[in-house]
């Protein structure tokens, strides 16, 4: 495997950049010469996946396109009709396989979602608000200038800063950003129990398939891609939802149980998840955090479950023991390898602290997003069987005690043993804590591919 | 017996279907379209599930834990290196998974069958090769017998337990999640009373009819197939 075109690669497909602030802009549009010519201007913006030798940039800039998008592009017919079937039907007419339905459901969505249809996805991420700022800006001039489209809607996040440092918390409390996979080729500072699990126990990167385009997978395949081959090479899919996160509800949640759980509240909801507020695995430290664990990054994504399968440490249907169950599935983890996503994304809305009032309604979540060369056999899968269902971790029909869609009726187990501090407890009628608020399907090109479709050179014979 | 794990059958039936250039729609089709507008749950003809009483927890009474029928129109050439090969004779595919007792009785199962559900099999076997009719059931279990293929491996991942006792013991097992939920933190004495209550009302509820447990599922999945699984 030799070391990819970084130069090639769209930087987010890549890296996680940390960088506080966020705005995810929707473009539609309307004239497609205007829109190539736009693209054409923006190729030089576009951030790439070199490292910065030369310290972080103000900001960044990416862009990604919806199916509709590359049709209002004009790519060649042979192109569209070759892309996968769940990209072209986009987000919303998957809600039924994802469980999107409910409190859910695309009638639920932001208005963005409904109306002239969304084609691209403009994500800028900066250091500072004047830097976001005057980047957007220069971006809303070109539009203006070239016509080439309009923006529907822009969606800002931001970390949360505490006492002006920038922390990798979310709404309700959590410290979130761990273990992202490791892909081969991929050069980043890499962790064990970030890549897959080898028969040794050691951790190796994941196929560079898993997450781009025109490289083998961990079948050895290369991934469904449309052709031709250099519009998918270096490519890749991604998946945006922005997830509102009903904190009232959450916290009114925690204070009911937390008195009939022996184990104290700040126990209780690090079993939700699988770590405790600052970061702590329950699985190497159950019954309190662990500061140098976080700050150690040999230890703080390196473990597995194999001797936890009672789930007297991690519960087995903890948010994140579903969906990087590691060897939980035994055959030494292989199960999972080609479930693996990347994720990006930052909170957005007010932070509150602990005692502020809140209110459900107050506009606060997530903005999640997901990056993987197969949207189905990927995100999907990982959606559909492991947050909206339960047996794969032989939790029946339990859905993710956060994500998922309970509508008032779910059911969270937490495995204990005998210990006062530890022991087994049911949460019950669990309501919605996150709702989803909309989102799409998004194909983020090479920057060569960028430029054969602002030149109008995609040509798949 | 490669028919039988425990107390579970493994069924495989391959009827040869009529080759009738003049049938319009031809016979294989005509099957195919029949079974496309049958049910796929507790409602399909090929369900059966019997009442049985709390008490009888060794009922071998024949019950469906999974049945799918199938046409097979030939082996598929898929290219090189492959050979190509093919059928003498299109088939219908009959596979069930179902309940036997330990005596692998499948004459009961086929009887049951052509009892609750001839109308049906007549409408789909008719289309078969010498299919001699539901209504005389000896000729029917000696027809299927006839067409039976041993099966030699399945999977039924149903802990050799029948459709009674499945069906029983997912009750119970829902109905325990609620009462822990909703008891947790009770002070023993009135718990005790409350888990003896409790386990006498489990224990004398019928069971529950075959389709029902999805139907109480706490959460209802109402999840569709995905595309592809690879």
């Amino acid at each position: 495997m030799s070391k990819l075109n970084e130069t090639d690669i769209q930087g987010f497909a890549l890296r996680g950049y940390n960088l506080p602030y966020a705005r995810y802009v929707f473009l539609h549009f309307e004239d497609a010469e205007k829109a190539r010519v736009l693209i054409g201007r923006l190729l030089g913006s576009i951030t790439t996946g070199q490292r910065w030798d030369g310290g972080k940039p103000q900001s960044t800039v990416n862009i990604a396109f919806t199916y509709g998008g590359l049709v209002a592009l004009e790519l060649p017919d042979a192109t569209l009709f070759s892309f996968p079937p769940e990209f072209q039907q986009g987000m919303r007419d998957r809600a039924a396989i994802l469980g999107d339905t409910g409190l859910n459901a695309p009638e639920h969505w932001d208005e963005v979602w409904e109306g002239a249809p969304v084609h691209a996805w403009l994500g800028i991420q900066a250091q500072t608000p004047e830097a976001l700022d005057a980047c957007y800006g220069e971006l809303f001039a070109l539009m203006g200038e070239t016509g080439g489209a309009i923006v529907l809607a822009a969606q800002d996040a931001a970390s949360e800063r505490i006492a002006g440092k920038v922390t990798a918390r979310e709404h309700f409390g959590f410290t979130d950003g761990f273990g992202n996979p490791d892909y081969l080729g991929v050069e980043r500072s890499s962790q064990p129990g970030q890549g897959k699990l080898m028969p040794d126990g050691s951790w190796a990167p994941l196929a560079t398939g898993e997450l781009l385009l025109g490289y083998a997978d961990e079948a050895g395949e290369l991934p469904v891609a449309p052709v031709p081959h250099i519009l998918a090479s270096n490519g890749t899919f991604m998946v945006y939802r922005k997830l509102h996160q009903n904190l009232a509800t959450f916290r009114a949640y925690l204070d009911a149980q937390a008195p009939l759980y022996g184990g104290g509240v700040e126990k209780l909801k690090a079993k939700f998840i699988g770590r405790w507020s600052d970061g702590t695995p329950l699985e190497l430290s159950p019954d309190a955090m662990d500061a140098s664990i976080v700050a150690d990054p040999k230890r703080s994504t390196n473990f597995t479950y194999g001797a936890d399968a009672d789930g007297t440490r991690c519960p087995i249907g903890a948010h994140m023991r579903r969906v990087h169950p590691r060897d939980a599935f035994g055959f030494n983890g292989k199960l999972i390898d080609r479930r693996r996503i990347t994720r990006r994304g930052l909170p957005y809305g007010p932070f509150a602290v602990e005692g502020e009032p809140v209110t459900d309604d107050q506009d606060r979540g997530v903005i999640f997003m997901a990056l993987n060369a197969n949207i189905s056999r990927q995100f999907e899968f990982v959606q559909q069987q492991w947050i909206e269902y339960g047996n794969d971790a032989h939790q029946g029909n339990d859905k993710d005690m956060l994500m998922g869609n309970h509508g008032g009726r779910g059911k969270f187990v937490v495995q204990g043993d005998r210990s006062a501090g530890n022991p087994p407890f049911v949460c019950g009628n669990l309501p919605n804590f996150v709702e989803l608020r909309g989102g799409d399907y998004f194909f983020l090109p090479s920057i060569t591919a960028l430029a054969m479709i602002a030149m109008k050179l995609v040509d798949p014979r | 017996m490669p028919n039988q794990n425990g107390s579970v059958y493994g069924l495989t039936i391959l009827s040869p279907i009529i080759d009738d250039d003049k049938a319009t729609p031809s016979h294989d089709l005509q099957i195919r379209r029949y079974l496309a507008a049958l049910h796929t749950d507790e409602r399909s003809p090929f369900a059966l599930w019997q009442e049985s009483h709390p008490n009888s927890l060794q009922d071998s009474r024949p019950g469906t834990h999974l049945a799918r029928l199938v046409v097979m129109d030939d082996v598929i050439y898929v290219g090189m290196p492959a050979c190509e090969e093919h059928l003498n004779s299109k088939y219908l595919i009959f596979e069930a998974n179902l309940d036997c007792g330990l005596n692998g009785d499948l004459d009961a199962y086929l009887r049951g069958l052509a009892k609750t559900s001839a109308e049906h099999l007549d409408a789909i076997w008719s289309h078969c090769v010498g299919y001699p009719g539901a209504g005389n059931v000896n000729a029917f279990v000696s027809y299927m017998k006839a067409c039976q293929i041993e099966t030699t491996f399945f999977f039924a991942a149903v802990n050799d337990r029948t459709v009674s006792e499945t069906l029983r013991a997912l009750q119970t097992q829902k109905a325990v999640a609620e009462f822990i939920t909703d008891h947790q933190g009770m002070e023993p004495v009135r718990l005790q009373a409350e888990f003896v209550a409790f386990a006498a009302r489990v224990n004398a509820a019928p069971t529950p009819r075959a389709g029902a447990m999805e139907a109480a599922m706490v959460a209802r999945r109402e999840i569709k197939t995905g595309g592809r699984n690879e």
